[in-house]
């Protein structure tokens, strides 16, 4: 990729915009985020999440779903938060921010699709992590939740080559990265990583969007990374991929990134791939009705 | 033995989707999979459910949770492990019963046999169903492959190997005569082009059909016998490990690895692993199935 596609990508990036309501959560909600969870207020948590209705509303249903696992169901946004622990609390909330942050006409990928894809990711993600013993499973959450971003990036600031890239994955049943780079000679892990820089995103979080189609270039958080590229892939196995039949298969164990990750967590060899798989399935259903909900109903957006 | 009562207790639940489902159904669904690798996800716990209702009415037992002490205490855990597990997978077998796995054929795997054969001057492809019932399987495979053999398999030659160890299964795989639940998933482009109508509102299968496959009845424990099913490139066996337990599983799944060509492949039913019983093959997922692989011997990925 030469320097001018750089340039391009960054300068047109630059120029994505978010809906003007929703950043006054987003802020101080990454600031969060990057705290040490001893130093988080609860009541400014609290008082975060209850900031927009509809936010809260949509927290309050994501965390009475089964994919979140309470044995009981919380009745306010404050029992909510602290039932669900701080971390899980930030990446809910995150996850209903993300999913309203962006203005979604006219994107090539419909944007049901796309956050399906991504919360399906954050969902695996974050079970994968504590299936293998994992310490940090709400990191895996967030990342997972994140890993696409550069799609968003390519549905906004360059919806006519992402619409052909698009349009040539369908057709040929191409993995959408190696689309995106045959035909834009890019694909969304530098759009994603130009976003998330200008995010100033963590630094773990920016490695796993420009590098989880290719593990072995990430040069820190490697363990992660790897996690959210196997992630990704058995989400795209399971129809929480892209909306279409992808002519691939993966063979998860021989994958470079199995063993990346096996480095840092012995139990990855106790998981049971099958398992994990049919479990999956199970929770598509729910994970689509959040997004629906998250969304809103088709076409209202 | 429980007393036979006339009302069996308070009513099952049937679990749809987003309903609560006694947690005991969970614990029954864990010991299912432990035993025999076939999972019920939660959208198909009804399944599970409805299968143990049916159970717990036969036997007059009085709910989930005395059944769930019928199938964990001797002496009547092994019997009942067995009648349950065949409520759970009775009747599910169809014509194009799997369709992720259909895709899977036609798109991954023939072409990958198609490249690593060319490369050897083979074209010639052995398929096994293993546990055939009344040949369902083996003729979706064999209307897949002569669909197939207008295109990407023009030229090639293919033979279909159906076995199962019931004498009677066999005989009525070899006649291929389907009522409207055997058709359910097939499509009328299939109906037009490979059956014919029969007697007694039936359809058969046409001979063109039939002529690729070879039906026989075979016990998979017959190590003898099982020596004799080399070279095969797929080997399909949908819900009939569940038969097997213990060391007589691990035989059989030995005998299917290394009755496959090397880059061949394994599919059970939709739901059901291997539980790791056997090292050597990998875990394949394509979209929407999982299969086993027998890695080349090259043991790098085609």
């Amino acid at each position: 990729m030469s320097a001018g596609t750089v340039l391009n990508i960054r300068e047109r990036v630059s120029h994505i915009e978010t809906t003007p309501a929703i950043p006054a959560v987003m802020v101080p909600l990454m600031k969060v985020l990057n705290q040490p969870s001893e130093e988080v207020d609860i009541d400014e948590v609290v008082r975060l999440v209850s900031y927009d209705n509809s936010i809260a509303a949509q927290c309050m249903r994501m965390a009475n779903s089964p994919l979140f696992g309470l044995s009981q169901q919380p009745k306010s946004v404050s029992a909510a938060v602290v039932a669900l622990g701080l971390h899980r609390v930030e990446s809910i909330l995150l996850t209903c921010c993300m999913g309203n942050a962006f203005p979604v006409k006219n994107w090539a990928l419909d944007p049901l699709t796309f956050w399906r894809h991504s919360l399906g990711c954050a969902m695996v993600c974050r079970k994968f992590s504590e299936q293998i013993g994992s310490k940090d499973s709400e990191k895996a959450y967030v990342a997972g939740l994140l890993h696409d971003i550069g799609i968003l990036a390519n549905c906004i600031a360059f919806p006519g080559e992402f619409a052909c890239a698009l349009g040539r994955a369908h057709e040929e049943q191409l993995p959408l990265d190696d689309a995106e780079v045959a035909t834009m000679g890019f694909s969304h892990c530098e759009t994603g990583q130009a976003l998330a820089e200008q995010w100033k995103l963590a630094d773990e979080i920016i490695q796993v969007v420009a590098h989880h189609h290719d593990v072995a270039r990430a040069t820190s958080s490697r363990s992660l990374v790897a996690l959210v590229h196997l992630g990704d892939l058995l989400c795209r196995m399971r129809d929480l991929g892209y909306g279409y039949y992808e002519r691939t298969k993966v063979d998860m164990i021989s994958d470079p990134a199995w063993a990346i990750l096996k480095e840092e967590n012995r139990g990855l060899d106790r998981l049971d791939i099958a398992r994990f798989t049919f479990e999956l399935d199970g929770a598509v259903g729910e994970i689509s009705d959040l997004v629906s909900m998250i969304l809103g109903p088709p076409g209202s957006a | 033995m429980t007393p036979v009562t006339q009302t069996a207790g308070p009513p099952i639940r049937t679990a749809r989707r987003g309903e609560p489902v006694d947690p005991v159904f969970l614990q029954i669904r864990d010991l299912v999979y432990k035993v025999s690798g076939i999972y019920q996800p939660e959208e198909k716990l009804y399944l599970l459910v409805d299968g143990c209702g049916r159970r717990i009415k036969q036997l007059g037992t009085r709910g989930p949770r005395e059944y769930w002490d019928l199938l964990t205490s001797n002496p009547s855990r092994d019997g009942e492990l067995r009648q349950l597990l065949n409520e759970l997978t009775i009747g599910e077998t169809c014509l194009f019963r799997s369709p992720a796995q259909i895709e899977a054929l036609k798109k991954v795997i023939l072409p990958e046999l198609i490249a690593d054969k060319t490369r050897q001057v083979m074209k010639k492809l052995r398929i096994w169903s293993a546990g055939c019932s009344t040949g369902e399987e083996p003729y979706t495979l064999a209307m897949i492959l002569l669909e197939e053999a207008e295109g990407q398999l023009k030229g090639w030659q293919f033979d279909i190997v159906a076995t199962d160890l019931n004498d009677r299964s066999v005989e009525a795989a070899k006649l291929g005569t389907y009522g409207d639940y055997g058709l359910r998933n097939t499509t009328d482009y299939f109906k037009r082009k490979y059956f014919v109508a029969a007697d007694g509102g039936k359809t058969q299968i046409r001979p063109e059909v039939k002529k690729l496959v070879t039906f026989s009845r075979l016990n998979l424990t017959d190590d003898s016998k099982m020596l004799f099913m080399k070279g095969m490139d797929l080997i399909c066996c949908c819900n009939v490990l569940i038969y097997f337990d213990g060391a007589s599983k691990t035989r059989v799944i030995n005998h299917f690895f290394n009755n496959l060509n090397f880059g061949g492949y394994f599919f059970l039913g939709t739901s059901e692993s291997l539980l790791n019983l056997n090292a050597q093959f990998h875990l394949i997922h394509f979209p929407g199935a999982i299969g086993y692989w027998k890695p080349s011997l090259t043991g790098a990925k085609p």
